[in-house]
């Protein structure tokens, strides 16, 4: 019995569940949904944690080695991040636009093919520390990215024209519109040092590996252009003009980026990152 | 002032701007783009094959077969370069200013308005006792302090974290380090290729010293993956041995500046260890005798032809014939047609040099009319060659130092803050009465708890 594939199974359902009762609480107001949302997401870490850890013991690697193992280490580290989030600053409706995100990765993780679940050896490229910090750093940063993506959204919705600060409405009970965008700043604050990190950590090892620390290959170039997004966000928040609605889309423009270097680069474009 | 100092002026003003900044930054994303949907660096017949010829001249007008080194994309980085220098010097001077002189005497008003306030009224004492207490609490709290003494009316401001403003531009001066370094190493750097047999000893150009490859060897994983590849090379200079060491993928060998790498393997293409022969009957294609094994470049009597002499002088792994030049050269590395070129003597006498293929025997009979026998080609046993990057980057040492001071500027500009406190303890009468503002650079509502707990830190100590 493999047992990660277990823990796969159970944390894909637990997100589920931890989705619709965020949803549940965004919509209902219920206060005992909302505290229910946060007992599950618990449980589900707890599972989606012993994936991490029951993997390790049947590759006898990290598990981050391709693109399977490290969705379910961000998923970890998005999860992990927003429960920080919810018991510093006590707000639950995030989680609604949070969960749901957690929940769509391992189903997207659920549809890759048959050969990306099994336990692999590491090919000798992938032998390296620098793998593991570079991997373990890059998705620290996209999990602060997805969290700023649901965060941007939120704000986006409260800041429209006739959308009110407070009060009823499904948007009413959403935190005050500055308060989004500076926790939009602050996850963005956090993933783009640790996606630096990745990109550095990730041309030690390619110069290690490879002999060159850039090779302008489609997966480098992608992480490039998340990069120079969100310095573009970060510095538009500070530029009037650009601050607000337009940092926002900023920030959203980021995560789709984002999601392309992970996803669209391994299927999409030819490189050397084919494998992760 | 000169028309010059003026466009100066200008263009130096145009860079300082932030909005120029977010431009630059979006556009350098948009483009980078497109070099990742068209392959780069790859043959025109690949691309030909792709695109079709006239879109395929139209991409190498525009650059866009190797477009990271294109003039316009190196002059968009250098713009944000500019930029970034610009602007780092443009807003220094005044920064530094504001951090080094901190308004220590405000009014009562200045503090009253800060969007984080707080009062404490009717404290029971006078203010200079007040005074001690709160900068005991100041300095419980890791806050320095500068008091202004008025007797009556003191003001006392506290600060933390004063280099967290400095953290944008440690990291915007790191970002011009890396670049550097990158330059750097394009300047003074090379990058290289060697294929090197086992066995061989090679002179590696831009160096005075040679690499011999000792051994090359795979190993596996019990369930047959391939775990490692592993080259066991000598360094040579003067003949000499200076160095050993075994490389493999992720562990170069470093020697003089120049870093060798395990990149590839395989079998060459252009040379065999030794070829194996046999002697057939020409009428009844029966084999004559034992096997005959010649070493590369061997030269060695026929047993069972004795009037004639075979050296072993040529190898292609994938043979292919080049009609208008007559020559014959490799297809490729694969060894899907492999053919041993021989030399042919007859009594001494080189009488011809012809080709035998491994896929087709006999397809061309080699020996003369005369013969009643004929070679033919049964085996081979190839020479494992060891593929190794090569390469030297005097910067690359720059760029990691500028990393690393890039997160320290990370850490400066994300992680720490600059917080600023002031307090104002005035007598009212025989009780005291204290006015407490505070502001932050960024992170305001973490601030806001952060201040509102001092505000109470405060409280309590003071009336107790
Ligand atoms: C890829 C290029 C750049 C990167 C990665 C970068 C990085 C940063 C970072 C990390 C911060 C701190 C942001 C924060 O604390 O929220 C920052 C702030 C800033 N950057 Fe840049 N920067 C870049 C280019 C530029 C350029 C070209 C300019 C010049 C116009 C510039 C001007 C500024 C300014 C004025 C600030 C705010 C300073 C402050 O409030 O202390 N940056 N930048």
């Amino acid at each position: 019995m493999i047992f990660s594939l277990m823990f796969f199974d159970i944390t894909y359902w637990m997100y589920l569940i931890v989705a619709v009762l965020y949803l549940g609480f965004w919509l209902s107001r219920n206060k005992w949904l909302g505290q229910a949302a946060t007992v599950f997401t618990f449980i589900a870490l707890f599972a989606n944690f012993m994936f991490l850890v029951s993997r390790t013991v049947e590759s006898g690697h990290a598990p981050f080695s391709n693109l399977y193992e490290s969705m379910v280490f961000f998923t970890f580290a998005l999860v992990a991040g927003y429960l920080f989030m919810e018991f510093k600053y006590k707000m639950k409706v995030v989680g609604a636009f949070v969960m749901p995100l957690a929940f769509l990765a391992l189903v997207v993780t659920s549809l890759l093919p048959f050969r990306y679940q099994s336990v692999e050896p590491l090919n000798p490229a992938l032998q390296s520390i620098w793998l593991e910090i570079h991997v373990f750093s890059t998705f620290l940063g996209y999990a602060g990215f997805a969290l700023s993506f649901g965060l941007s959204i939120m704000y986006l919705l409260k800041s429209r024209k006739g959308a009110s600060e407070s009060g009823g409405g499904p948007i009413g009970i959403f935190p005050k519109s500055s308060v989004l965008d500076e926790l939009a700043y602050k996850t963005i604050a956090w993933g783009f040092p640790f996606l630096t990190v990745g990109i550095i950590t990730g041309g030690v090892w390619a110069n290690y590996a490879w002999g060159t620390y850039w090779s302008w290959d489609p997966k480098e170039t992608w992480s490039l252009i998340t990069w120079f997004i969100y310095a573009a966000y970060l510095h538009a928040r500070v530029t009037r003009g650009w601050r607000g609605k337009k940092a926002a889309y900023l920030s959203i423009s980021g995560f789709i980026a984002m999601a392309f270097l992970y996803w669209g680069v391994a299927f999409v474009l030819p490189g050397l990152h084919a494998y992760a | 002032m000169g028309i010059f100092s003026k466009v100066v002026l200008k263009v130096w003003k145009f860079f300082t701007l932030l909005r120029v900044t977010i431009v630059l930054l979006i556009s350098l994303a948009l483009v980078s783009v497109l070099g990742t949907v068209v392959e780069q660096g790859k043959s025109a017949q690949e691309y030909i094959s792709v695109y079709g010829e006239k879109v395929y001249y139209w991409l190498t007008v525009i650059g866009i077969t190797d477009m990271y080194h294109t003039w316009w994309f190196t002059t968009l980085l250098s713009l944000l370069a500019l930029n970034i220098i610009i602007c780092t010097i443009d807003r220094f001077p005044s920064k530094w200013r504001s951090v080094s002189h901190q308004k220590t005497d405000v009014s009562l008003r200045f503090i009253d308005n800060l969007s984080n306030h707080g009062a404490i009224e009717g404290v029971k004492a006078r203010p200079a006792e007040v005074k001690e207490k709160v900068i005991n609490i100041l300095k419980k709290n890791r806050y320095k302090y500068e008091v202004s003494d008025r007797g009556e009316e003191i003001t006392v401001m506290a600060y933390k974290g004063k280099w967290a403003r400095f953290g944008s531009d440690v990291a915007h001066v790191s970002l011009i380090i890396i670049l550097l370094g990158s330059i750097f190493g394009g300047i003074w750097g090379f990058k290289d290729f060697q294929p090197i047999y086992v066995g061989e000893t090679r002179a590696i150009p831009n160096t005075d010293f040679k690499i011999k490859v000792n051994k090359f060897w795979i190993d596996y994983y019990d369930s047959g993956q391939i775990k490692q590849f592993n080259s066991d090379l000598s360094v040579i200079e003067n003949g000499k041995e200076m160095l050993r060491k075994t490389i493999y993928v992720n562990e170069p060998l470093y020697y003089k500046g120049v870093r060798f790498y395990q990149s590839s393997y395989g079998l060459a293409w252009g040379k065999v260890k030794k070829a194996q022969f046999v002697l057939v009957d020409k009428e009844t294609k029966k084999q004559i005798g034992a096997p005959i094994f010649i070493n590369w470049n061997e030269k060695i009597k026929v047993a069972g032809a004795d009037d004639y002499e075979v050296k072993l002088v040529g190898f292609v792994s994938d043979f292919a014939f080049d009609e208008k030049n007559k020559v014959v050269y490799t297809n490729s590395s694969e060894h899907d047609n492999p053919a041993v070129r021989i030399e042919l003597y007859k009594n001494g006498k080189l009488i011809s040099k012809p080709w035998l293929f491994l896929n087709f025997p006999g397809l061309f009979p080699v020996m003369d009319d005369a013969s009643k026998s004929d070679l033919i080609l049964t085996n081979y046993q190839p020479i494992q060659y060891t593929g190794l990057q090569i390469g030297k980057d005097p910067g690359v040492n720059v760029v990691w130092f500028g990393s690393i001071f890039l997160g320290i500027g990370f850490i400066l500009a994300f992680f720490m803050f600059y917080k600023r406190l002031w307090i104002n303890i005035k007598s009212c009468s025989d009780t005291v009465d204290i006015h407490i503002g505070g502001m932050i650079n960024k992170n305001r509502i973490i601030f806001e708890r952060e201040f509102n707990a001092l505000v109470d830190k405060f409280r309590d100590g003071l009336i107790e």
